[in-house]
């Protein structure tokens, strides 16, 4: 008997459009990481830290600051999130003038600073591990900020609260990832598709 | 080439449902209709389908090339001159190209002749590449079709080997518009295939795309580097981010230079050069003439059979209205679509990468498919 080759597809299976599969993708428990939290340099160095170290990481933290600060329009809708006097005007420009973005008010050290003397804590000396084996910090250096009505929290630039109080914390990496300030223009494709609705697709 | 009846798997719809066809009924007419099935010898789908689609694509691929070096051309084919470069490099620098489908009329005798190539975004890939693929399984399984029937659909192992083989950015994403369900399922079918080829993707709705210094980017603000987009060339080169397509580091599928041959107007290109070619009809770019008996008179950029207008041999004159009025014609001689009882039937044949992938059935009650035309689902049995 002669066997020819099938001309379909030997099989074809869905995974993520099955309702009842339904792919765990965020459901892997994150391990905590820590990380050191100052407002200033000095603070850093007080607490029995390298004091280039603690200079190079807000150098490292301001550098960043605008590029990820929350942006706004205007210094009154800034200053209602943050407080008077607490806004500064942002690189860029819009037709009406300056977008503002709150002043950097700490910043959170994600490298290991070689803290004089102190032994590293458990946790610290985990992700140490984990860091020299991926070769990557999981928590980037970078500038914090406080709102107006929570003048003792540090919060990242997306607003996660990190710590109420200098020095080290605990916290999951993936929720302390830096990301562009939300400038982007939005809404450049599509228009044709609304002028012409009159089909089901827009294929063919 | 038979027309069947057959009778439909009880519950069908639920399973469609279940799936994500959500579309297989629309304002209560059906469109997936498994009430009846075509049946193809292999020498059928192989001499009359399968080698001529392999073939008529490479004629086209070798189009390209001639287009970006005329610019009489690039003009005939309404391109936009400050894209010219854009689309020349994207094809020099051989940006890979995913899929295609091209349409044809055939009924089983002589030469099946092409309609049109729909090489930018074609759409009823799931309903080809795994509904009726399960339709087929299922009715063998029922005894309902003869054990040995076949079917010619290698859409999803093709898609799934393209994935794993192109170079692709990753993570990559896929888009389509928001309002459109039937277009989101065929989005959601090819991130399917694309997560079983191990790739990393992501779906981002069309109007969500954003723009930070000419950088495409998701909503979070990550450039992305790699897009699916279901959305014609024509209509994005239009919007207000198409200055954003030449600063934007983003690979394209479909790339660009498949504009090209999405064009209605690469059918009067592939007769001047193939003049005579069996699977080819003739056309020319249309001029201000009233239709002829015998002709078609086709949009350069149209979809679904919008703003086609055709009179018959007889004279009779049939015309569709769409949105698709602002570009150039084209006219084609007409080659009408066999009609199987009631129903006029229209193949399409599917390409991916550079492989004739299988078929899909369309039927309508006019010479004109539409969207609304019915899907059916075929066998191969000698």
């Amino acid at each position: 008997m002669k066997v020819r080759p099938s001309k379909r597809s030997q099989k074809a299976a869905l995974i993520f459009m099955l309702p009842a599969t339904g792919l765990a993708l965020n459901g892997c428990a994150e391990k905590q990481v820590e990380a050191q939290v100052f407002s200033t340099p000095d603070e850093c160095a007080a607490f029995y830290n390298p004091p280039e170290q603690c200079q190079a990481a807000f150098a490292e933290a301001a550098q960043l600051h605008p590029k990820v600060a929350p942006r706004y329009a205007n210094k009154q809708e800034c200053e209602a999130d943050f407080g008077p006097g607490q806004c500064e005007t942002a690189p860029e420009q819009h037709q009406q003038g300056s977008f503002f973005m709150p002043m950097m008010m700490g910043f959170m050290a994600g490298q290991m600073l070689n803290r004089g003397g102190l032994a590293p804590a458990a946790g610290q000396a985990a992700s140490q591990q984990t860091a020299a084996a991926t070769g990557r910090n999981p928590v980037p250096t970078q500038p914090l900020y406080k709102s107006r009505d929570d003048r003792n929290t540090f919060r990242t630039a997306s607003n996660t609260a990190v710590a109420s109080q200098p020095g080290s914390t605990t916290i999951r990496p993936s929720a302390v990832q830096p990301k562009p300030a939300a400038l982007a223009r939005r809404g450049g494709f599509g228009a044709q598709a609304a002028q012409r609705s009159v089909n089901r697709s827009y294929g063919g | 080439m038979k027309r069947h009846n057959i009778t439909p798997r009880p519950g069908w719809q639920d399973f469609a449902n279940s799936v994500g066809f959500t579309f297989h009924t629309i304002d209560n007419e059906p469109y997936w209709d498994e009430s009846a099935y075509y049946q193809f010898s292999l020498q059928q789908i192989e001499q009359d389908l399968e080698t001529p689609t392999e073939e008529l694509h490479q004629m086209a691929l070798d189009l390209v090339p001639d287009i970006l070096a005329d610019e009489q051309l690039l003009r005939q084919l309404a391109i936009p001159e400050q894209f010219w470069d854009y689309i020349a490099a994207s094809w020099r620098s051989g940006e890979p190209h995913l899929y295609g489908r091209m349409d044809f009329s055939y009924d089983g005798k002589g030469p099946a002749k092409l309609l049109e190539l729909n090489y930018d975004t074609p759409t009823s890939l799931f309903e080809t590449g795994f509904f009726q693929w399960v339709w087929l399984e299922d009715q063998l399984m029922r005894g309902q079709l003869p054990q040995g029937a076949d079917q010619f659909n290698s859409l999803q192992d093709k898609l799934e080997q393209a994935f794993a083989q192109l170079p692709l950015a990753q993570p990559f994403y896929f888009s389509s518009v928001t309002e459109s369900i039937e277009d989101k399922g065929t989005v959601d079918y090819l991130m399917d295939i694309a997560l079983q080829a191990g790739l990393n993707c992501r779906y981002i709705q069309l109007e969500q795309l954003g723009d930070i210094e000419g950088q495409l980017v998701d909503m979070d603000g990550f450039p992305i580097n790699g897009l699916f987009k279901l959305y014609p060339w024509e209509f994005m080169l239009q919007e207000d981010f198409a200055s954003t397509i030449l600063t934007s580091k983003t690979q394209w599928l479909e790339p660009s230079w498949k504009l090209l041959l999405s064009n209605k107007g690469i059918l009067p290109l592939l007769w001047q050069k193939y003049q005579g070619h069996p699977n080819l009809l003739p056309a020319f770019f249309a001029d201000k003439q009233p239709v002829e008996a015998g002709w078609v008179k086709k949009p350069l950029f149209s979809r679904e059979g919008a703003n086609i207008e055709l009179v018959t041999a007889s004279g009779q004159r049939l015309t569709e209205d769409g949105p698709y009025t602002d570009s150039g014609y084209i006219r084609q001689e007409l080659a009408p679509l066999p009609k199987f009882g009631d129903n006029y039937t229209l193949i399409g044949s599917w390409v991916v990468g550079d492989s004739a992938a299988g078929i899909c059935i369309r039927e309508d009650n006019s010479l004109i498919t539409k969207d609304s035309s019915r899907f059916l689902p075929h066998i191969i049995l000698d």
